[in-house]
């Protein structure tokens, strides 16, 4: 015999338990969805996982907003999946809350940068109706940035030879300091770029410089930039200061010659200066 | 009748009692308990197969485990020949190690940190709390580092993110055979300038000549030949890159110098590179013929056979050199090439310099690790004073970190030049296209059909479209960061709160907002650069 005689009455027990547990569901309501997992599992890039914990019930803008932006970041990036985020980023938007902005963000990145083929235009156009709709709001702000950047190297505006004047323009638009550190350090990089004259660039990199917070070798690359156009705009005590700066943080790393060297031609040239002012 | 009843009724007891004589046995006999105790097993993976750094990493391995009763850590060693093909599956799979070793030069591989890495710049900021009670207590663990990290800061994928932290500190030396030097020359002396070793190379070539002895100046191979090109190839090449450097950092990343050649500002063909290509020719012309079909094992055999006068290699081959050579091998440095050469010395802006040498063996967090915080707790743990300590001791390759005593036979690899800094690589090697190409076409400038002419022409009329390549690339590769950086900056606004979890999403969210600004504004500047220099325009 496979089976013990008491078989049939454990299996009989072990189904209604069962069935007591599924209708509980019914009676106490199913579970919240943790949408904490499911952003947790975003942030990884783990875009299978936070499907999972998003589940079935979109039923909150929230769900919704972590649903679309999970839709948007699958693999492989499609134009489809791309067009039944926007739909619910629409939606949403719609809305008059944190979680509408967040949306229109993200649709105006979408533009940007995730259809196959981007509309940079568009792009632009989102950023700036966000930015009309609600100036304070983070993702405004954020947007701003963005469309300094489109402003900067994709969309010139035909009007102004200055390819600097339209991004600058947005700065005093930008009241989240970081944000405004962002823009400024971009203006700076992009008069590098687009070869402005040195002194009109100087004082964005400056500016980003003084604002404060920016990590890594970027800091290192800034301090011994400001420095070096700085000494050859003729701006010699703003030199002398960045070489300083520089040597004094950074006393052993494999710039640190090349600096001493460029600090000692600051200082060479203000006192040749200072002797023909004397004169 | 008898026995069967008297089994029934004992036979649980002698169950027992022969169950608890086995269990006396095993813990006597056996170190390893039946069932694992540790609940989490990390694992790390690196390629560095020479002796020494295995040794190290077990002993940090060994000392961890004893402080962190629940975490095992595997270590994991892949043939650097497989590694490529091993990474990138393993990764794509999502059944890469925990920790993973991964280099800036590994060809075609660019695209892994900003795709399977995890940043650890707000954790660096912090200090290593495997530090207390040394001298580097409250220090923030970036600070830790012997060179600050040069490498993981320049090679981030996000210049405004670190990625890595490395477990050692390496630099290139011209390993000796003193007893075949004096042989050849009548003397030991360690050549002082690159005019020095010219004079060497010149004697034990009319020696090999003289006696009919097959010996060499230098052992050969691609990989050996490839570390002595570039660094004689960036004497000259510093005054170039200085009159190129529109941005003033003193220095040029790889996508500037791709720019600035698609921008008409330099070519091989210009004397100061073309300097470079001559002293480039002059060390491959002291190898063997045909060094570039071999690998850096046929260097290290032709060195320990007496062929070859000097080995130039990392002192990540110092420990096997120190345990398997039967002669006196000295490391000497390779004398730089100075402004009083006379052969380029007028192209020589200065001597190039290693700052406070760079620390290597840069290793990542695995972005889909199951057990993000016990490897970053390990890695924190591997590069503390303790942990170097022990790495160094075993392996007897320097440390990462400062605060470590260097063991006796290594105090002479830190030993730095001062001097200016070229930038991210040679211009040999500023993208994968390049170095194809420049490999493709070496014939053209050693031996005896070769010339600097010849190749800088050959490669001015196909770099053209390889360094467009290459670029286009480098925007690629910085707009992978970019994208999925998107919905990450709003994963991270939605898990911002008070909580200890919460305030690091709400940093982790101000740091992947700046530094996808960042990356996308250098992409839309390698897109105006790549536009501004089209063909036809």
């Amino acid at each position: 015999m496979l089976y013990p005689v008491r078989g049939p009455r454990l299996v009989r027990r072990l189904t209604l338990i069962l069935l007591i547990t599924a209708l509980s569901g019914l009676l106490f309501g199913a579970a919240p969805v943790k949408l904490d997992d499911a952003w947790r599992a975003l942030s990884d890039g783990r875009d299978r996982d936070a499907l999972r914990a998003i589940g079935n019930d979109r039923s909150t803008r929230a769900a919704q907003l972590a649903y679309a932006a999970t839709v948007m970041s699958q693999q492989p990036a499609i134009d489809q999946n791309m067009r039944e985020a926007e739909a619910i980023f629409i939606e949403l938007a719609k809305g008059d809350d944190a979680i509408a902005d967040e949306a229109a963000y993200l649709r105006a990145r979408l533009w940007q940068l995730h259809y196959f083929t981007p509309d940079l235009a568009k792009a632009a156009e989102l950023y700036t109706e966000l930015a009309a709709r609600h100036p304070q709001s983070h993702w405004a702000q954020l947007g701003l940035v963005k469309l300094g950047l489109l402003k900067l190297y994709a969309l010139p505006d035909p009007a102004s030879p200055d390819r600097l004047a339209p991004a600058e323009a947005l700065l005093a638009r930008i009241h989240e300091p970081a944000l405004q550190r962002d823009l400024h350090l971009q203006i700076g990089q992009a008069g590098v770029v687009l070869r402005q004259p040195l002194r009109r660039l100087i004082p964005h990199l400056v500016a980003a410089d003084q604002i404060g917070g920016i990590g890594a070798t970027a800091y290192e690359d800034l301090v011994i930039q400001i420095g070096e156009l700085s000494l050859r705009a003729g701006l010699l005590e703003q030199a002398k200061v960045y070489f300083t700066r520089y040597l004094k943080e950074y006393p052993a790393a494999l710039r640190t010659f090349a600096v001493r060297k460029r600090l000692e031609e600051a200082e060479r040239q203000l006192a040749l200066a200072a002797k023909e002012g004397g004169k | 009748m008898k026995l069967r009843t008297f089994i029934k009724k004992r036979f649980g007891l002698a169950l027992i009692f022969i169950g608890y004589a086995v269990s006396i046995l095993w813990v006597f006999t056996r170190s390893d308990p039946i069932i694992q105790k540790r609940p989490v097993t990390i694992s790390l993976a690196h390629w560095q197969l020479e002796r020494g750094p295995s040794a190290g990493i077990a002993a940090i391995i060994k000392r961890y485990e004893e402080l962190n009763p629940r975490v095992h850590v595997e270590q994991q060693m892949v043939p650097d020949a497989v590694w490529k093909q091993w990474m990138r599956s393993n990764l794509a799979g999502g059944t890469g190690s925990d920790i993973m070793e991964w280099g800036m030069w590994l060809a075609g591989q660019k695209d892994i940190p900003a795709r399977y890495f995890e940043p650890l710049t707000a954790e660096l900021k912090q200090p290593n709390p495997y530090n207390k009670g040394t001298a580097l207590e409250g220090t923030p663990w970036e600070k830790t580092f012997h060179d600050g990290l040069i490498g993981p800061r320049r090679d981030s994928p996000d210049p405004g993110q670190i990625y890595a932290v490395t477990f050692t500190e390496v630099s290139t030396r011209l390993f000796c055979n003193i007893a075949l030097l004096r042989e050849i020359t009548g003397s030991d002396r360690a050549p002082k300038s690159f005019d020095d070793l010219r004079k060497i190379f010149e004697k034990v070539h009319a020696y090999a000549q003289r006696t009919g002895k097959r010996v060499n100046s230098l052992a050969g191979s691609r990989d050996n030949g490839i570390w002595i090109a570039q660094n004689v190839f960036s004497g000259p090449l510093l005054k170039v890159n200085y009159s190129i450097d529109e941005s003033g950092y003193l220095y040029l990343y790889n996508r500037q110098v791709l720019a600035a050649y698609l921008d008409g500002k330099w070519r091989y063909n210009q004397p100061g590179v073309k300097a470079g290509l001559q002293l480039i020719r002059e060390v491959a012309d002291a190898m063997k013929p045909g060094f570039l079909q071999l690998r850096r094992d046929d260097a290290m055999l032709e060195f320990f056979s007496g062929e070859a006068v000097f080995l130039y290699t990392g002192t990540w081959d110092a420990t096997s050199l120190r345990q398997m050579a039967s002669f006196e091998i000295v490391p000497m440095r390779l004398p730089p090439v100075t402004p009083d050469d006379p052969e380029v010395g007028p192209l020589i802006k200065g001597v190039g310099g290693e700052g406070q040498g760079e620390t290597a063996m840069a290793m990542y967090l695995n972005k889909s690790s199951a057990h993000k915080a016990e490897a970053l707790d390990f890695l924190r743990f591997a590069t503390s004073v303790e942990g170097q300590q022990l790495f160094t001791d075993a392996s007897l390759w320097l440390p990462a970190i400062n605060g470590v005593k260097l063991p006796e036979p290594i105090k002479s690899f830190r030993d730095y030049q001062d001097g200016y800094a070229l930038g991210q690589a040679p211009y040999d090697v500023i993208g994968s296209e390049v170095s194809m190409t420049w490999l493709r076409n070496f014939y053209q400038l050693s031996g005896a059909q070769g010339s600097p002419e010849r190749f800088a022409t050959v490669l001015d009329e196909a770099m053209p479209a390889a360094i467009r390549k290459d670029l286009q690339d480098e925007m690629r590769n910085t707009l992978l960061l970019v994208k999925p950086a998107d919905t990450q900056i709003v994963a991270y606004a939605e898990l911002a709160g008070e909580t200890p979890e919460g305030r690091k999403a709400a940093t982790r969210q101000t740091e992947t907002e700046a530094g996808q600004t960042m990356s996308e504004g250098l992409a839309f500047q390698m897109k105006e650069q790549l536009e501004r220099t089209a063909i036809g325009k």
